[in-house]
């Protein structure tokens, strides 16, 4: 925990924006009455101060820059508790793709940061629709444990990397079985005895070194990823659909006292929702990923989220490993209130749930000493017609010119008559 | 005589190319007289009526109007107040049943990638009809969809367009009446999944020297069928004269049927009008050749499918009268999909073009009335004026034109199919679900109810959810 802290100082220091006020923001956020309107002040990359008819001190500086929100609403940066932007550009072109390494012996010791590109071309979509931070996940290979994850900010900055190893992914999907011999049996066999392992080697360090140790079926970096795992340093992201294989998972954990699980897809998490909510762990979901596509996910339904949160299971929501569908986070979380779920679940479900899941203090909440990331709305944020006016991460707003905004714009009068924007197709130097 | 011999020629002729083999056996069971009053309705055609009211006959939309009908008789009426009505849905581009839940090789039946060009395959023979994907679509409001196959190859096979109806029988849910579509495919697909073999294509440029060849080849068939049914025609005359005495052409022999040959029946088809070309293609210059491709042959493209930078030729695409069915927002996905962009279905639209948001994906037609949201929201963020009832007939009323089925579905019009969806919201918010569906004026889906077809496959294994 300590070292997401410092990490984060990091960020914040380089960040040197003038002071904002947003006014009359309507703030979306659990445990706020969204009918009364505050006042937002950020400062050094915080929120300084969050009230109704805020009295501004005489320290703020006269730079400040005042933003009337009119009553709009306002929520938190979203949180993406799933994603490959940044590691993935095109998914239907391997070569862009870093997500997955399948042909090198490492498996649980593997680090998505040191692939991640903070100028792909997707990172400046995110801010567009609210997103401020994700997890960035690596898809498994040659392992079932794929590698860690990072979380990011999507600001564009070179220096973008919040948390570079955040969790250790587990797959125990239906066709991961590929990675252990065929059969769930071994997969889960090996999982097991890479923790097991671990914990060999963090007892004998010394026999390791000086090879006097029986051989280990795992690299000495997967060891100590998953060492970091079994101590509760790391969480340990757990991707599986069928209900009897979250019980078989849970079972063979229960050696490990301070292992930190999260379920990730979790398709017939509903069934075991009361045996989740008493273990207090946490469910990221992909909404709207309700067909039975294959037989792990015979019980895929919308009502997932709603089940479990009724259950007292913590959710959060993630947009979908293969495919640049991020945008749909927000459609994603107005389904699952269509089918059931509280609006404020929705929002926590891509705000404060996913903070508290992945240890990012300080993030998902508009509050005194929070990090400044906010999204101001033109409307209801869940709302398939809304979206983003303005996005801050860190204290900065985020431009919000993209690849997609400029082809827009090139093309525009070829629908209304006219001829291809040629002030954009040919670059003059300034 | 004659005429009859040559009326009967044709009909031989159709019989073997086009006719209905493999009939729709679907009938609608009778449907009850049922009103809708205190509606907001989406017409499908660009209009909307505030406050109306909705009047089902016999499965037939009998009477559509603003305020309250004169006469209510002996019905049965549904009190739609804060509720929405719209056209029951259309998906143009679909891969259920082909391509169905669980998806494994045993039930991959969508692409027949072992030759590139494949217009002998019909998707209707891989359908599976007991799909559990098929409920979720009824969910959302999908009443009928045109199920093609892949896109692996140049000439794909063709389509089918069913109703969504729970049948034993893929006949049982073909929608009568409705014309067969061709699947073409430009880009990236056959390129890739042949060049990989080392055969043709491998390139773009191979992708269209196969077209032309098969078009050049169809050409060929199809003269043969004209020449032989000039030869008939000459024959039977002579025939008719011989009677006459002292004629000598009473020993000529009767012509001979062209070989039947499954490939050129159905390009004949596309080049005879009766078969309408459905193109997977992304971009733009591709799809300006193909228009060129169209024209050397002399045939119609009835839609482009993805058309992710129509946007870039709307201009085109409306002076040669082709619709484009489009994605909200998917993009980047593959490289031909790098130029997408949110406001692609808004701007054809814009520019008078046919305009419709197609799935392609088992999760999406579950909600195409969302996609068409997003669409027309970042259509009117960058200016554009569009009405919600206009971006209606994205999913609706355009939908059934590029099916050919528009004249039987597709809008609220009297006289039209009763395929009806009454919404919980307004279908263009998140909120909305469908809340009961009628097709051909029989319920299918009824959420208050917990009424919804189950397919064979969920018995036992998800039913336990079906009030959901």
């Amino acid at each position: 925990m300590k070292r997401i802290l410092i990490l984060i100082c990091l960020v914040i220091n380089t960040a040197q924006a003038a002071p904002v006020l947003i006014k009359n923001a309507k703030l979306a956020q659990a445990g706020l009455d969204s009918n009364v309107l505050v006042d937002i002040l950020v400062q050094d990359g915080r929120f300084q101060s969050v009230e109704t008819n805020l009295r501004l001190a005489d320290t703020v500086s006269n730079t400040l820059e005042i933003i009337d929100a009119q009553g709009q609403w306002v929520t938190p940066g979203l949180i993406d508790s799933g994603t490959t932007i940044g590691l993935v550009d095109v998914p239907g072109l391997g070569i862009s793709s870093d997500n997955r390494v399948e042909d090198f012996p490492l498996s649980a010791g593997l680090s998505v940061a040191l692939a991640l590109n903070p100028e792909s071309s997707l990172i400046r979509m995110a801010p567009t629709d609210g997103i401020t931070r994700g997890v960035i996940i690596p898809v498994p290979g040659n392992s079932n444990y794929a590698g860690q994850s990072s979380v990011v900010e999507f600001s564009g900055k070179t220096d973008f990397v919040v948390y570079a190893d955040n969790a250790v992914h587990l797959y125990l999907r239906e066709r991961d079985r590929r990675f252990a011999g065929g059969s769930r049996a071994a997969v889960l066999y090996s999982a097991v005895l890479g923790l097991q392992e671990s914990q060999r080697y963090r007892n004998n360090r010394r026999a390791f070194k000086t090879n006097k140790l029986r051989p280990f079926s795992l690299k000495e970096a997967d060891l100590k990823a998953l060492d970091k795992v079994v101590s509760g340093e790391l969480v340990l992201a757990i991707h599986v659909d069928r209900a009897a294989d979250i019980r078989s998972a849970l079972a063979a954990l229960v050696e490990f006292k301070s292992i930190r699980p999260v379920l990730m897809g979790a398709t017939e998490a509903w069934k075991v929702a009361d045996d989740l909510a008493a273990g207090n762990i946490p469910v990221v979901i992909n909404v709207l990923d309700n067909t039975p596509s294959n037989f792990d996910k015979l019980g895929a339904r919308l009502d997932n989220a709603a089940l479990l949160t009724e259950a007292g299971v913590r959710v959060a929501f993630m947009s979908s490993e293969p495919f640049s569908e991020f945008r749909s986070l927000t459609q994603a979380a107005g389904v699952a209130v269509a089918n059931g779920l509280s609006f404020k679940h929705a929002l926590q479900a891509i705000t404060s749930n996913p903070a508290e899941i992945w240890g990012l203090e300080s993030l998902g909440m508009i509050e005194p000493g929070a990090i400044a990331d906010l999204v101001i709305w033109d409307g209801d944020p869940l709302e398939l017609m809304s979206a983003p006016v303005k996005t801050m991460i860190n204290g900065n707003w985020v431009e919000f010119s993209t690849r997609q905004s400029l082809l827009a714009r090139r093309y525009l009068s070829i629908s209304k008559g006219g001829a291809v924007d040629s002030s954009s197709t040919a670059l003059r130097k300034k | 005589m004659v005429k009859l011999l040559i009326i009967l020629g044709v009909i031989g002729f159709i019989g073997k190319a086009g006719a209905d083999v493999y009939p729709s056996t679907y009938k609608a069971p009778s449907a009850p007289d049922i009103l809708i009053v205190n509606a907001s309705l989406y017409i499908g055609d660009g209009n909307e009526i505030e406050n109306g009211y909705l009047h089902l006959r016999q499965g037939k939309i009998l009477d559509v109007g603003t305020g309250s009908p004169v006469d209510v008789e002996d019905m049965s009426v549904i009190d739609a107040k804060g509720k929405w009505v719209t056209p029951g849905i259309i998906d143009v581009h679909s891969h259920l049943g082909n391509y169905p839940s669980p998806g494994y090789q045993g039930s991959s039946d969508g692409n027949e990638a072992t030759s590139p060009v494949t217009p002998e395959v019909w998707a209707e023979h891989s359908v599976w009809p007991q799909d559990p994907q098929f409920p979720l679509a009824l969910a959302g409001g999908v009443t009928t969809l045109q199920i093609l196959p892949g896109s692996a190859n140049l000439f794909g096979g063709r389509s089918v367009t069913v109703k969504n109806v729970w049948s034993r029988t893929v006949q049982g849910m073909k929608f009568p009446g409705a014309p067969y579509g061709l699947k073409m495919a430009c880009g990236e697909n056959p390129k890739r999944v042949y060049g990989r073999k080392g055969s043709a294509p491998s390139t773009r440029m191979g992708n269209f020297a196969g077209y032309r060849k098969a078009w050049i080849d169809a050409l060929e068939y199809q003269e043969s069928w004209a020449v032989y049914q000039r030869e008939l025609n000459q024959f039977d005359s002579e025939q008719s004269q011989s009677d006459e005495p002292g004629s000598d052409k009473k020993d000529r022999k009767e012509p001979s049927e062209p070989k039947r040959n499954l490939k050129m029946e159905t390009l004949v088809g596309v080049l005879d009008g009766d078969i309408l070309v459905h193109n997977h293609c992304y971009r733009a210059d591709e799809m300006a050749q193909i228009i060129d491709l169209s024209k050397e042959f002399g045939y119609q493209v009835t839609a482009f499918h993805h058309a992710v930078e129509a946007y870039k030729i709307t201009d085109l695409l409306a002076e040669n009268n082709i619709c484009s069915a489009m994605w909200a927002d998917w993009w980047q996905f593959k490289l031909e999909s790098f130029d997408g962009i949110q406001e692609n279905i808004p701007l054809v639209h814009s520019a008078g073009a046919c305009a419709i948001v197609h799935s392609d994906s088992a999760l999406g037609i579950q909600r195409l009335n969302q996609e068409a949201a997003k669409a027309l929201a970042a259509g009117r963020r960058l200016g554009l004026t569009i009405s919600q009832a206009e971006a209606m007939t994205w999913i609706t009323g355009n939908a059934a034109k590029a099916l050919g089925i528009d004249h039987k579905t597709g809008t609220l019009e009297l006289g039209k199919m009763a395929d009806v969806v009454i919404w919980s919201h307004n279908p263009f918010s998140v909120y909305a679900r469908a809340e009961i569906v009628f097709i051909d004026g029989v319920v299918r889906l009824d959420l208050e109810q917990g009424l919804r077809p189950v397919s064979d496959f969920e018995l036992g294994l998800r039913t336990e959810d079906a009030k959901s």
